[in-house]
């Protein structure tokens, strides 16, 4: 049996001459235009030379530029007659489609040929997925390959480009294509269902020359920036959150793990990934619209820009590559854009250095657990039964009667505490529930923590503590969105010794308002 | 807005994404010279916590420029902040 080295050395092997196929093939076709003008050329040439009379001269110098080709081209047919189809190298349709491109000096003709030749694989389609793969697909790249495993949500439609209202519930996959065969029926579009993994990176990215990164968690940044080291693929790496994005083009020039001239790779600059308790959802932070498309309309010209550059000799390959960087877009900081030099690949970088330790054998195994290096965060859990209330119990409590003591309900008997920030309680809030944001309550410190060196600092009590004490016989409810800061909020609160050493009753709704709107008030917004 | 330049014997330092969040401001003035090793420790005493929420998986700028302060054998641990040098606190963003 053939050992995994002799395997690996033989895919490797496979991919280098398919890579060479490649360029020949475009060499081809660029020397075979080459060619024809050069025809073209000497055919004049011999016309002005062959017919001295005013009247070639005239054909050749006298007629205007627009036509004179066009007449020589079709005094010529005959000569070339078989070739007529393939006289020039794009469609016409192509000239007309792209021509707006065509004429500027950093595309030109090669430039739209190389873009026409390469295949650009786009993992995620939403909020950079969207706007990227729409300018890819409008420049006429050859193939685009769209990688989504999630349906199409209302939620997504303020930044999603592609999609649109009659396509919610379709694959983001299926949505994009949709739109995308509309704007360019002549770009070959390649579904791929669902979300990459670790076993299915490597066979996903192959076939392609370029990827962007369009995904949403650190798990899958990590494993894309490892698949393009270890393939010998140009990364374009985007993401935002809020009002900030930030861009890179890794591992560009593609040169194997060790090879110094390589372009550094996503762990060369973050090579611990955040803690996952830090890491915010656009769901749970908030996307603004343009942001996210700033980013992704980024990483289709830095494709581009990656994808029309002169082929690079493989022996002077980094020579035509700019320097790395870290583009940081804030939307309301001024300047909105700062350009950070990154250094080149770190020394001792898990995936590309000459130490690396990331290799094929271990990502096709599924051995890199990228979940787990990241970390993951459970749903919070960690209140008893007799510290939580259901939403429906806690609507009975809060609009019945009480069936044991038969009083009357009173939004007064007990205090509700909406931990939600602020501009959502402003959004929507049950009536009468008072707002402490988590983040004001998480900001204060337990009477646990405090540290003796800080006890005269802290002896001042915040405002919302000494005001929920003032009343210390109402039981207190806390709520939140979906019903974890909630239970974080009611051990902070028993912490900071809210519940009189057990004398009050502090506990959550569980599942929060999420759970209000399914069972009990269905009006109630969801955002 | 713009960062003020920062006064006479002082660095400013820029804070993004989480550490924007986390420090509830975009920019400030910190006094200079300060050995850049000696970063993270400042910060933390200004604001508890943010060494494990953000600064053990950020990137750090120097005038624009990435730097390795952090690990053990970080081959700019000798760096000194300057007065009127830019710091930047850049946390990796994932979302998208």
């Amino acid at each position: 049996m053939a050992s995994v080295s002799v395997l690996e050395s033989l895919r490797q092997q496979i991919a280098a001459c398919e890579a060479q196929l490649l360029d020949l093939r475009r060499q081809l076709v660029e020397a075979e235009h080459q060619q024809r003008q050069q025809r073209e050329q000497e055919r004049l040439q011999r016309s002005a030379q062959k017919a001295p009379d005013p009247l070639a001269y005239d054909f050749t110098y006298g007629i205007h530029d627009d036509f004179r080709t066009e007449i020589f081209a079709a005094l010529s047919q005959d000569e070339d007659a078989q070739q007529a189809t393939k006289r020039w190298p794009l469609e016409r349709t192509e000239y007309k489609r792209y021509g707006r491109q065509l004429i500027m000096p950093e595309i030109g003709l090669q430039g739209q040929l190389r873009l026409r030749h390469a295949s650009v694989l786009i993992i995620g389609v939403g909020g950079l997925g969207c706007p990227a793969a729409a300018y890819l697909v409008g420049a006429g790249v050859g193939t685009i390959g769209l990688v989504d495993g999630d349906v199409v949500e209302e939620s997504n439609l303020h930044r999603q480009i592609l999609h649109s209202t009659g396509r919610v519930g379709m694959t983001k996959v299926d949505s994009a294509v949709v739109a995308l065969h509309s704007l360019n029926p002549i770009v070959k579009l390649v579904p791929h269902h669902g979300r990459l993994t670790p076993e299915t990176a490597i066979p996903t990215l192959k076939p392609y020359d370029l990827v962007l990164d369009c995904t949403d968690t650190p798990a899958s940044r990590y494993l894309i920036s490892d698949a393009c080291v270890l393939l010998g693929k140009p990364l374009i790496s985007a993401s935002a959150l809020r009002t900030d994005g930030q861009l890179m083009v890794l591992n560009n020039p593609p040169l194997p793990p060790g090879d110094t001239a390589g372009g550094p790779c996503y762990r060369c600059v973050f090579p611990k990934p955040p803690p996952p308790e830090s890491v915010v959802s656009c769901g749970d932070g908030g996307i603004l619209g343009p942001v996210v498309g700033v980013m992704g309309v980024l990483q289709a010209l830095e494709a581009i820009k990656v994808l029309t550059r002169s082929s690079p000799l493989p022996t002077n390959g980094a020579a035509s590559v700019d320097p790395p960087s870290l583009l940081i877009f804030s939307a309301y900081a001024n300047p909105m854009f700062r350009t950070i030099r990154l250094r080149t690949r770190k020394p001792k970088c898990a995936t590309c250095s000459a130490q690396a330790t990331v290799t094929p054998e271990a990502l096709n195994s599924g051995s890199l657990d990228y979940v787990q290096f990241c970390g993951s965060i459970n749903p919070v859990n960690t209140l008893g039964p007799n510290e939580r209330i259901s939403a429906e119990n806690y609507a009975k409590l809060r609009l019945d009667v009480n069936p044991f003591t038969g009083r009357e309900p009173s939004k007064d008997g007990h205090i509700l505490v909406d931990v939600r920030e602020k501009v959502q309680f402003d959004l929507c809030s049950l009536e009468g529930s008072v707002n402490i944001p988590f983040s004001v309550v998480s900001s204060t410190l337990g009477s646990s923590v405090i540290r003796p060196d800080d006890a005269v600092e802290n002896a001042k009590e915040p405002d919302w503590v000494s005001e929920l004490k003032s009343h210390p016989d109402k039981p207190i409810f806390v709520v939140c969105r979906l019903g974890n800061d909630s239970q974080l909020t009611v051990k902070r609160m028993k912490n900071l010794g809210l519940d009189s050493g057990g004398q009050r009753w502090i506990g959550d709704i569980k599942g929060g308002l999420k759970a209000w709107r399914e069972s009990v008030d269905r009006d109630f917004p969801e955002y | 807005m713009a960062p003020a330049k920062a006064p006479s014997g002082h660095f400013s330092i820029l804070y993004f994404a989480a550490a924007s969040t986390l420090t509830t401001k975009s920019n400030e003035h910190l006094p200079a010279p300060l050995e850049a090793r000696h970063l993270f420790a400042k910060l933390e005493e200004k604001y508890p916590g943010i060494k494990e929420k953000v600064l053990s998986s950020c990137a750090v700028t120097v005038n624009l420029e990435y730097v390795d302060i952090d690990t053990e054998d970080a081959e700019q641990a000798d760096l000194v902040i300057k007065e009127g040098d830019e710091v930047a606190i850049i946390p990796p963003v994932s979302s998208g």
